[in-house]
């Protein structure tokens, strides 16, 4: 134990003096949360309208007036030629055409009611399905209004999980375990395969020093370390994007600390596997690629295809994803995720007894 | 006195490679010992295998009277080493440095005194990495005496130094001798060789050719009537290189 600490103190200690690796360490995960946080990739909040007016009366202004009021719809007056150049560009969700017979008035028999075409982007199926929907409510509550009747059926809205929920709420847990993944593979991968073709490895290895205890305070180092970037990632996340973290931060950093954990053994497997320093980017990427896309880091894992979504749902980041993202979304406590949590135990035991095996103190 | 290394019919093969085939020999306690021979002739093997980093295939070996084989900590514990080809882990400083190497053998000692002993006590809050290559290697020495060890083993201590830090290293050597540390070391420089070490094992393929103490081995040679083609110089490249450039050490 003593051995342990004063080793890890002194790894420590040379870790926060590489500037370089700490730079990265903490700015491209900030990086990657800025942008991604910015670029509202998935942003349900708002849907872009264009509108193309050609009644110009009373009624189409009371419309246009009302769109204009309700804060998910981002409305813009566009002649049709233009708004559908723009909506194959998907720079708009849909365009609402209004004709020119356009009235809110009580319909005579036998005359035909006037018809409000709408275009929808098909990339963006969930904004558009909101839209259309806002629109024919509201041409309903027009049309109520008119013949002076009550709605024969109210709707009460909800603000469900989902519409509430802005993307950076979701993409923060997931840009917190893609970090920790990719802290935990790369860096330790690196450092040992560094260390093992330079012979510092067996320098040290010609000393009597317990392996185990010199394994425990490389572990101990960079749990310091992907604790610090969780710190600031969550920092960023609170003050910056205003995102709550629902379930409280301790079952949150519990939870990411587990899964710096896991990928550590992960990244000592690899580094026991790798030879070269060239061989660790490869490996690492085929390892960690994967989970970028299909664990729910970017967008829902459900985005992965049906057939391979029984394999993406075992891999170990869409665990700790899933488990970090119902912590900080929907407030689940650790009993809850326990599923998550003990996916992640096994990945570890697995990983370890790699690691394990695996290792060896110089290139052969 | 009994010998402080034994080796006994020591053999190691990499595949079809018979690196090691079968060596003998003894060290005593207190000498500088020498290990000599070409590239690939069996030497950083031999040392690595004493050290308890490396396997053997067959005979047996101890060092300050632990089995190598069987418990090659208990031999860890009881050695320093410099090897070849290694280094320290990056961004410590020189002093850092020996504590981390203290560390490993659970020890606590007096950093700077173990530096001065290799004269870097000025250098103590350098970075390592920015040590010459001199000074390196002294430190290398320092890190290899922090258990205070009854063998020091130097594998080519002074390959890639100048004249001057060759000197200087070989001052330092018989200054751990004084204190009556064993030293080991291996070289291929037959100068140094002829300076530093009390006996010397010659090895060649895997196999000691010869093993007796320098001076003893040089009139051997000339017993059995060997002369040189060319007339003795007075004096050499070498000599005349110091004469110009000094001792003094070169580092800045």
């Amino acid at each position: 134990m003593r051995q342990t600490a004063r080793l890890f103190s002194l790894l420590l200690r040379a870790y926060l003096r590489d500037r370089i690796a700490l730079f990265f360490s903490l700015v491209v995960p900030l990086m990657l949360m800025v942008i991604f946080g910015y670029l509202n990739l998935g942003d349900f909040g708002r849907v872009s309208v264009a509108i193309d007016d050609e009644a110009r009366n009373q009624s189409s202004a009371q419309l246009l007036q009302i769109l204009r009021a309700i804060p998910t719809l981002q409305v813009s007056e566009l002649q049709t030629d233009a708004a559908l150049v723009k909506l194959r560009r998907t720079e708009l969700d849909m365009l609402v055409v209004i004709p020119s017979d356009f009235a809110v008035a009580p319909a005579r028999p036998g005359q035909a009611v006037p018809q409000l075409v709408v275009y929808g982007d098909d990339a963006r199926p969930q904004q558009v399905a909101v839209g259309r929907q806002i629109v024919a409510q509201v041409i309903d509550r027009l049309s109520f209004a008119v013949t002076q009747t009550a709605p024969v059926v109210a709707v009460r809205e909800e603000s469900v999980q989902g519409v509430r929920l802005r993307y950076v709420d979701f993409l923060v847990p997931g840009i917190l375990g893609v970090n920790i993944m990719q802290l935990a593979v790369f860096s330790v991968a690196f450092a040992l395969v560094a260390d093992k073709q330079r012979g510092v490895l067996r320098r040290i290895m010609a000393t009597p020093v317990r392996v185990a205890n010199l394994l425990a305070a490389h572990v101990g180092t960079r749990l310091v370390i992907a604790t610090g970037q969780l710190a600031v990632l969550l920092i960023v996340a609170l003050v910056l994007f205003n995102v709550t973290i629902v379930g409280g931060l301790a079952p949150l950093v519990v939870v990411a600390l587990l899964g710096t954990i896991l990928f550590l053994t992960i990244g000592f497997a690899l580094a026991g596997w790798a030879k070269t320093e060239n061989q660790v980017p490869a490996i690492a990427q085929l390892i960690t690629l994967p989970q970028f896309f299909f664990s729910g880091v970017f967008f829902s894992k459900n985005a992965a295809p049906e057939a391979i979504r029984p394999l993406t749902n075992l891999l170990p980041l869409t665990f700790l994803n899933d488990a970090l993202r119902e912590i900080s979304v929907q407030g689940a406590t650790l009993w809850d995720v326990r599923m998550q949590i003990l996916g992640l135990l096994v990945w570890t035991v697995l990983g370890f007894i790699l690691a394990v095996r695996l290792f060896r103190f110089e290139k052969l | 006195m009994t010998p402080i290394v034994q080796v006994i019919d020591l053999r190691k093969r990499y595949g079809e490679i018979e690196a090691v085939r079968g060596i003998s020999f003894f060290v005593e306690p207190g000498e500088v010992f020498g290990l000599l021979g070409p590239n690939g002739a069996g030497k950083t093997t031999t040392v690595e295998i004493l050290e308890g980093l490396r396997r053997a295939d067959g005979g047996a070996a101890t060092v300050a009277g632990v089995d190598v084989f069987s418990d090659p900590a208990a031999v860890k514990r009881r050695i320093g080493v410099q090897l070849q080809a290694s280094a320290f882990p990056d961004n410590l400083t020189a002093r850092e440095t020996v504590r981390f190497f203290a560390a490993c053998y659970d020890l606590y000692v007096d950093e700077l005194a173990l530096l001065r002993l290799v004269e870097l006590e000025e250098r103590a809050g350098q970075p390592q990495a920015k040590l010459s290559g001199g000074q390196r290697q002294r430190l290398s020495i320092a890190t290899a005496l922090v258990n205070q060890p009854q063998v020091l083993f130097l594998d080519e201590p002074t390959t890639g130094l100048d004249p001057q830090a060759r000197r200087n290293l070989w001052e330092l050597i018989r200054g751990i001798q004084s204190r009556g540390t064993t030293v080991f070391l291996t070289t291929h420089y037959l100068d140094e060789a002829e300076i530093l070490c009390d006996r010397v094992a010659i090895m060649d393929e895997g196999n000691i050719v010869a093993l007796d103490a320098p001076r003893k081995l040089i009139d051997d040679l000339l017993v059995r009537g060997f002369t040189k083609p060319v007339l003795q110089q007075k004096a050499n490249l070498e000599d005349v290189f110091l004469d110009l450039t000094g001792h003094e050490l070169r580092e800045t």
